[in-house]
Formats: C-alpha cells, sequence, structure tokens
C-alpha cells in the first residue's frame, strides 16, 4: 500500500502523546470525586477487591461447611433468621453471605484473567490486521466476521462440553471468545493513528515496522484498551456466571455466584434468598465496574465521550 | 422615525457555561424598515448569528435570551407565548442558513420538506402543499421543478439547496426575512446568482431582510444600512454609503482596510492585528481597545457608549 | 440492488466456510463420539467395526472434506439421542425460538423508544437520569437471574403467570421480558445519544425555524434519523439475541432451539450440536444482510453500487 508521503518536514513524535506530569494523579482524583457513578463505581470494586482478598478473614463462616440443622435458614430480619446467617443459609445449610463473600474471588479471577487472555490475542490481532493491511487483514477480519456469526454462549458452551469444565479452560474459553472485540477496535485505531503526520514521518525517516508499532501506535490505542478491558471484566463476569448457571462452569466445590444461583433455582418456591443475593452480588459488582469504565472512557477519550453524550 | 418592521432594543442573550457566563449579545439595538435590508457585520463570534437566533427564538440551551425587546410588527416576540412566537416562525419570520448542505434533513425529499410549510401555517393538504410547493421552487428559480420537489437534498448541489431553503422561507410571504451568511459556504458564482435572487425577492414581496455577514462585498452589494458588532455589542451603524465612505470607528475603518480594491495593488492586506477577546475575560474600558491602533489612556479605563457621530451614523468610540 | 444483493450472498461463503472449520474442529477434537455411542458391554471388536463405520480412522482433512460434502447436503448426522438426522429436529425448534426472540424484541422496543426520546427530549430532568440509572441497572443484570426473579414474583408469590412451557400469551410474557430487558437497556442507551446527537443537527433547526410543532420536529425529522443507526446496531445483535435464548429458554422450559442446545450439550448429542451451531451462524449471517438492507431503505443517500 503506498502512503503519501508529503508532510516529510514534519517532526516525528512531537505530536499525539500525552506526557505525564507530576500533578497528573491528583488531577485524576479530583476529576473521579466530580463524577459520582466514578466514585460509586470506584468504591464498589475497592469493596468487592477486599473481599476477595481477605475472604478467610472476613467470612463469618466456612463457605463449604453443611450443617443439616440449619437447612434453608431465612435472613436475619426474617422470622425464623438468625444473626449467625445474616443472608440466611442454603439447601445444605451452607452460609450464604460467606458464600457470597468466597464467590467475588472466583468473578474476579475468571474476570480479569479472561480478559488479559482475550486482550492479548485481541490487541496482537488487531495490530497487525490493522498496520499491515491486504491479505492478513482480510483474513483476521474474516474470521472476526465467522466468530460473530456464533453466539459467544454457544461457541464457549460446544468448547465446554469438548474440554470438560476447570477453571483453567473456563479463563482460556472465555479469552479465546471474547478477543474479537479487541481485535476489531484496535484495528480501527491503527487505520486511524497510521495515517496522522507523526507515524507517517517515522516512516519517512525509516523507522521499523516493529519500532512504529511499539514506540507510535500503541501508546495510541492504550487508552481504548483500558476502557474496554474495564468494561469487558463486566461482561465477563455475567458470562462467567451464565455457564456456571448452566452447570459448565466453575464446579462445586469451589463456590461461584453463579453456581449458587443455580441451586437456589430449585427453591424458589420457599427460599427466595438463595437464588437472589448471589443475583444481586453479581449485578452490584458489574455496575461498579462499569461505572468505572464509563468513568475511564469519560477522562481517557474525549472523542468517545462526545460519541456517547 | 418611522413606523419600524423589527425593532430590536438593548437585547441580551447569555450563555451559561461551566466557565462563567458569557454575554454573546450584550444590550444590542438596531431596527429594521419595511423592504429595507440590513446588514449586520462582524468577526465570527461577534453575536451576529445568536442575535437572529434570539430574534427567531431560536437561541439553544444553554443559551438564553436574558433583557431587552424585539418588536415585530407591533408584537413583542419576548413577551408571546412559545406556541404564539411557534406560529409566527416560517409565516411572519423567517430565515435561512449558512450550511444548505446539512440545513436540509437527509431522508425526506424537498417536496416534503417545503410542503410542511403550507401544512403548518395554511392548513393545506398534501396535494395543495406540493403545487405550492412546485410554484415556490419555480420562483426561486430551479428548473424542473416538478422533478425536484420529489428529489432528496443529496441529489442536490449546493447553491440549488439554498434555493430551496430560500423557498422554504418566503413560502408563507414573510414580513422579515433573516439570512446567516446565506452565501458563506458557497462558490463564487453561486453567490452571485443566491444575492440577486434574494435582491430580487426582497423588491417583489418587499420583504424586510436582515442579512449576516461577515463579507463586506455582500454588504456593498446588498444592504440599505449596516451595523457592524464587535464582543457582543453594537460598534456602528449607519447607511451603507455612509459607513463605506466615512466609516468612524476604528474597528469598521479595520475591516474596510482589509478588504481589497480592484484598483490598487497592494502587497498585504491591512489586517486587524490580534484577535476577537475571551468573552469571559471581556477588558476593561472599549472592549476593542487592545486591538486599536488610536487607543488612549482613556479607552482602556473608560467605556464608550454609542453616539450619534454625524447624522444617522452612531459609533461606539471616544473619538468618533 | 439485485446486484448489491448478489455480492452479500457472496460473501457469506467465505464465512460459512469458516465456521464449518470452526464446526468440524470442534467436533474433531471432542474425539470420542464412539464411547459414547456403544454400550458398556462392546467389545473392541464392536468398536474398530463402528471407528470404520464413521470414518474415523481416515486423516483429518478426509472426514473434514467427507463432513463439508454432507453438510452441504444438509446432512449434519443422526442425533444418537433421537436417533434422527440432526437438522430437522434443529429446524422443528426454530418456530419456538422466533416466537421468543420476536416478542423479546417487541417488548425491547415498545420500552426503549419512547424512553429513549423522552430522556433525550428533556435531558438532565429527573426522567432522564431515572431512565439512564435503569438501563444501567438492565445491563448490568444477568437476565437469567431477572428471569428467576420475575418467576418468584410472578409465578410464585402471586401466582399471575405460568412459571414454564409454551402454549398461551401468558406464558409468553415472563420469558419475552427476560430476554428483552438487556435489549431495552441497550437500546434505550442508542436512541437516547443519537438522539441527543440529531436534535444538535442544523436540519432540526430549519425544521424549528419553519415553525413546526415540537411533536414533528421530534417524531418525524429527528426521530427517522436517530433510528438509522439504532436499528442497524440492533439488528447486528442477533447473535446476541439468539445467545441469550439458550438461557431463557432453559429456564421457562420454552421448547425452542435453545433448550435443544442446552440438553444436546448436556448429553454430548455432537451432530444436534453442529447443526444447531450452523444454523444459528446461518441466521446471524442472514440477519446482517437485512440490516444492511434497512439501512439502506432507512436512509436515501446510500447508493447500491
Amino acid at each position: 500500500m503506498s502512503l503519501p508521503l508529503e508532510s516529510q518536514t514534519a517532526q516525528a513524535g512531537s505530536v499525539g502523546q500525552a506526557v505525564k506530569k507530576p500533578g497528573q494523579l491528583r488531577r485524576l482524583a479530583r476529576m473521579l470525586l466530580k463524577s459520582k457513578t466514578g466514585t460509586i463505581g470506584l468504591l464498589i470494586v475497592i469493596v468487592v477487591v477486599f473481599m476477595a482478598v481477605f475472604a478467610s478473614a472476613i467470612a463469618p463462616h466456612d463457605p463449604a461447611k453443611t450443617q443439616a440443622a440449619q437447612r434453608l435458614k431465612p435472613p436475619m430480619w426474617m422470622e425464623g433468621g438468625s444473626p449467625a446467617n445474616p443472608l440466611g443459609t442454603d439447601n445444605l445449610g451452607r452460609d450464604v453471605l460467606s458464600r457470597i463473600i468466597y464467590g467475588s474471588q472466583v468473578s474476579l479471577m475468571v474476570g480479569v484473567c479472561a480478559v488479559a487472555v482475550a486482550g492479548a490475542i485481541g490487541v496482537v490481532l488487531g495490530l497487525v490486521s490493522g498496520y499491515f493491511g491486504g491479505i492478513v487483514d482480510n483474513l483476521i477480519m474474516r474470521t472476526v466476521d465467522s466468530f460473530l456469526a456464533i453466539p459467544n454462549i454457544l461457541f464457549m458452551l460446544v468448547i465446554l462440553t469438548v474440554l470438560g469444565p476447570s477453571l483453567t479452560t473456563l479463563i482460556l474459553v472465555l479469552g479465546f471468545t471474547n478477543w474479537v472485540k479487541y481485535a476489531r477496535i484496535i484495528r480501527g485505531e491503527v487505520l486511524s493513528v497510521k495515517e496522522r503526520d507523526f507515524v507517517r514521518a517515522a516512516r519517512t525517516v525509516g523507522a521499523s515496522d516493529g519500532r512504529i508499532i511499539f514506540t507510535h501506535i500503541l501508546p495510541n490505542v492504550i487508552s481504548s484498551f483500558i476502557v474496554v478491558s474495564t468494561l469487558s471484566v463486566a461482561t465477563t463476569i455475567i458470562a462467567e456466571a451464565s455457564l456456571s448457571f448452566l452447570g459448565l462452569g466453575i464446579q462445586p466445590p469451589t463456590v461461584s455466584w453463579g453456581g449458587m444461583l443455580s441451586d437456589g433455582r430449585q427453591y424458589l418456591a420457599t427460599s427466595w434468598w438463595v437464588a437472589t443475593f448471589p443475583g444481586v452480588a453479581i449485578t452490584i459488582t458489574v455496575l461498579g465496574i462499569m461505572f468505572l469504565g464509563d468513568w475511564l472512557r469519560d477522562i481517557l477519550d474525549p472523542r468517545m465521550k462526545a460519541r456517547a453524550k | 422615525m418611522e413606523a419600524n418592521l423589527l425593532e430590536v432594543k438593548h437585547l441580551q442573550t447569555h450563555f451559561k457555561t461551566e466557565d462563567g457566563v458569557v454575554p454573546s449579545v450584550n444590550g444590542v439595538s438596531f431596527s429594521v424598515a419595511k423592504g429595507e435590508t440590513l446588514a449586520i457585520v462582524g468577526e465570527s463570534g461577534c453575536g451576529k448569528s445568536v442575535t437572529s437566533l434570539s430574534i427567531m427564538g431560536l437561541v439553544a440551551p444553554p443559551g438564553e435570551v436574558v433583557g431587552g425587546e424585539i418588536w415585530l410588527e407591533g408584537q413583542n416576540l419576548l413577551a408571546l407565548s412559545k406556541k404564539e412566537l411557534r406560529k409566527l416562525r416560517g409565516n411572519k419570520l423567517s430565515m435561512i442558513f449558512q450550511e444548505p448542505m446539512t440545513s436540509l434533513n437527509p431522508v425526506f425529499t424537498i417536496g416534503n420538506q417545503l410542503g410542511e410549510v403550507f401544512r403548518q401555517h395554511r392548513q393545506m393538504d398534501k396535494k395543495e402543499a406540493r403545487a405550492h410547493s412546485v410554484e415556490m421552487l419555480e420562483h426561486v428559480g430551479i428548473p424542473n421543478a416538478e422533478k425536484i420537489v420529489d428529489s432528496f437534498p443529496h441529489q442536490l448541489s449546493g447553491g440549488m439547496r439554498q434555493r430551496v431553503m430560500i423557498a422554504m422561507a418566503l413560502a408563507c410571504n414573510p414580513a422579515l426575512l433573516i439570512a446567516d451568511e446565506p452565501t458563506t459556504a458557497l462558490d463564487v458564482t453561486i453567490q452571485a446568482q443566491i444575492l440577486e435572487l434574494l435582491k430580487k425577492l426582497n423588491k417583489e414581496f418587499q420583504t424586510g431582510v436582515i442579512l449576516i455577514t461577515h463579507d463586506l462585498g455582500v454588504v456593498a452589494e446588498m444592504a440599505d444600512r449596516v451595523v457592524v458588532m464587535y464582543a457582543g455589542e453594537v460598534v456602528e451603524q449607519a447607511d451603507v454609503f455612509s459607513l463605506f465612505a466615512e466609516p468612524k470607528h476604528p474597528y469598521t475603518k479595520g475591516l474596510l482596510g482589509s478588504l481589497p480594491k480592484l484598483d490598487e495593488n497592494r502587497e498585504e492586506l491591512d489586517s486587524i492585528p490580534g484577535s476577537v477577546p475571551n468573552p469571559l475575560d471581556m477588558p476593561d474600558g472599549c472592549a476593542f481597545h487592545p486591538r486599536c491602533p488610536a487607543a488612549t489612556e482613556e479607552c482602556k479605563q473608560n467605556k464608550p457608549q454609542l453616539q450619534e457621530v454625524a447624522l444617522n451614523h452612531l459609533a461606539r468610540c471616544f473619538y468618533a | 440492488m439485485r446486484q448489491y444483493l448478489l455480492k452479500s450472498i457472496l460473501q457469506i461463503v467465505p464465512v460459512l466456510f469458516l465456521i464449518s472449520i470452526i464446526v468440524f474442529v470442534l467436533v474433531y477434537v471432542t474425539g470420542d463420539p464412539v464411547s459414547l455411542m456403544l454400550s458398556d458391554t462392546a467389545t473392541d471388536e464392536d468398536r474398530e467395526i463402528l471407528i470404520a463405520a464413521l470414518g474415523l480412522d481416515q486423516p483429518m482433512h478426509i472426514q473434514y472434506f467427507r463432513f463439508l460434502g454432507n453438510m452441504l447436503q444438509g446432512d449434519f448426522g443422526t442425533s444418537f439421542r433421537y436417533d434422527m438426522p440432526a437438522l430437522p429436529i434443529v429446524l422443528e425448534r426454530l418456530p419456538a425460538t422466533f416466537e421468543l426472540a420476536i416478542a423479546a424484541m417487541i417488548v425491547a422496543t415498545v420500552i426503549s423508544i419512547p424512553l429513549g426520546i423522552l430522556s433525550a427530549t428533556k435531558r438532565n430532568s429527573f426522567l432522564d437520569i431515572f431512565v439512564s440509572g435503569a438501563s444501567v441497572l438492565g445491563k448490568a443484570m444477568p437476565h437469567f437471574w431477572l428471569g428467576i426473579m420475575l418467576i418468584l414474583l410472578f409465578a410464585v408469590e402471586w401466582k399471575t403467570l405460568p412459571v414454564s412451557g409454551r402454549g398461551s400469551w401468558d406464558h409468553l410474557i415472563l420469558p419475552a421480558f427476560t430476554l428483552g430487558t438487556g435489549i431495552a437497556a441497550e437500546m434505550t442507551r442508542l436512541i437516547r445519544s443519537s438522539m441527543l446527537e440529531i436534535l444538535g443537527q442544523d436540519y432540526i433547526r430549519t425544521a424549528r425555524s419553519k415553525g413546526l410543532i415540537e411533536t414533528i420536529v421530534v417524531y418525524k425529522h429527528a426521530l427517522r434519523n436517530s433510528l438509522i443507526p439504532v436499528v442497524t446496531i440492533m439488528a447486528l445483535q442477533t447473535s446476541t439475541l439468539i445467545g441469550g435464548t439458550l438461557i431463557t429458554e432453559t429456564i421457562f422450559s420454552w421448547p425452542g432451539m435453545g433448550q435443544l442446545i442446552i440438553q444436546a450439550v448436556n448429553t454430548r448429542d455432537m451432530a444436534i450440536v453442529q447443526a444447531a451451531v450452523f444454523v444459528v451462524a446461518f441466521l446471524v449471517i442472514v440477519s446482517n444482510i437485512l440490516a444492511d438492507i434497512l439501512y439502506r431503505v432507512l436512509d436515501p443517500r446510500i447508493k447500491y453500487n
């Protein structure tokens, strides 16, 4: 592909990259506090991370401990409930609150790791596709189309059936099915960055492809990457819960919110709390991450903000 | 003074932004007589477009008309209800905009958009509205009107679209037409045609016209009288001949100085140094003093008032 | 137009080809359909015979070409659970899934268009903040949990609607809301932002300068333009919509394709899974083409070329 090279006088690297200033962290903090939803989002995320890290210290009970005598006890504010099990117990007498606290571990772990896998695949393919164009681009984009034609959940179900459910497979499968989003966005960014003056200038002075990608293109696509990743963690947590709900995700005895929901579904008629609270936990966590992601998008990418408003 | 068609008195339109209140239009007064063409001239950001939108009642939030009166044929537009004002728009009072390319809705046909005016204000049915639309299109010099009426905007050229806009604005034979930079976005040859058309229709319908422009060539061609605006205020007002012959305000002089004359051959045009002041940080005294070649201590301290410096010639300058 | 259609149809071919590879690889990796098909008492010899009969002793690419050949004739193999060809079993379930998907889209449209418009025209009002909040919540909620909560309220607590199955209108309400809410949340956000963008366009100012009543300005001039991107994006969501039917149908025992797929996955009935993945992919691709056509119908500026 030929590029117009009229901008030979442009200075390489003089444009486009934000310079980190010492006061920037404080400025970010101020901007965060200014956005109510951003603050709420951050608080929720901090609480969930705290829950996951210190689960063994804060959970009142062992999440796996069954107590036949304490089966399906209602939450403490209802008749028959007790402060020992603030959110009640499940069909095996296990403490719902403790299980929710432990469940956050799986959700976060799967969410973050799967997004890392998806991001790694997607960014590389997106960069390659956008930067080199031609046949490579065509091949990658047709693969993207094929992936888009199969619903993610169906794809994941089939792979999980084949490979058998486990934590590692789950992360890999979620990562392997979600890279498409990254590939498309990164490719689009690369296509637009590639034509800007500083990249053309770098090319004119003979910089190698690898150097151009790493010093000029990557820094420019990083903010979209952060925004997409944050929002992906949220959708991945929902996907993990869906798979665990269908029995193809996290397997007992590991606690997961989706699995708890699935257990609770059987006892809906008598014990609403077993299925309700894990869903509340998922919703709040996802909400927090989405708020944080929206806020990040607003500050990192003014163009995306303009489009969203 | 004779009874004027339009009388704008001390109009104030402010924009409330996060950083403070921007007084885009700050106490502007002028009038337009029946059949007269008044040009409002100034650099972009001087408040001329906001003035016209204020008259139309189309200032969008965060902008708001906060003071003054706008009298059209004895009615104060600012005292009317939204509904009453809406009934005047497109009817007695209409406007054409700078960008013919984006001012027509891309998904409806010309006939649909033009016919709407008749249906709204004249209670016509679809068939009548269409017939009138064709007639109107012919009136503004569109050939093949029967065919054009069923086309979409993107199928027409910029000049054609501006003719459609004019047809739309004149559909109900308005008493006042506001033309906001009607030719800026067009090719030079098309510009002349559109101006010619406006002139012709102005004579024919005895419509009062407010012509907003930054192009003094257009002013000389079209206007009877001129209002020069700077930083939200009127700085000079006169009939077109006096203004060009004897500009009183240094800003007007500067504007005229930057206009090339055919009979001279200059290397450089005199342009006014500096730029329009930040509306949030207006200079003390005369708003123009930082750019004025003749500014004195007094100009920095005190704000000059608009005063009559010759017969029917107003200027806002201590030394006019 | 015809040329354009032809071109889009030709573009499907490579995508379907890639999908056939994906589907084939999935099953090839599964490896061992044989042990699932044999009873516990089968001998090694029975096993050999079955492997040979299924062609599983052939190299991978040969197996693939045979798979492709069969597939082109609509033969995805025999479901060992139903002991019938897989494709007809999948197709038989389609009407139920269509019914659910269409009902969900209707729910989503009826909720999102008025709310999206209102929150854009009354920007930053209490209503706008409420609608924005509700749509974020709608996106954050896992829809299977919403389904369970709806069952809890409407079927268990108030006993007003049936818990599961298909038949009357009553049966359709809960699944349609379960599936439609998430889409409604997404659509409301899209319509709001699209509407806000359009309301700032020059031609809206023109419409107002003509003295048109606000209803015509909003519902004629702005809405028609705002819907162009919304319709396109929503039609591209078919894949998500069908994905959503999998769980919704499972929760409500809705006898559609989604439920069939989950059952097939659980019983490792790979012929059904393959056929279903292919049917779904085909539907998604066709709906993407329809989205493109719709886009061209809504926007007269776009020409077929």
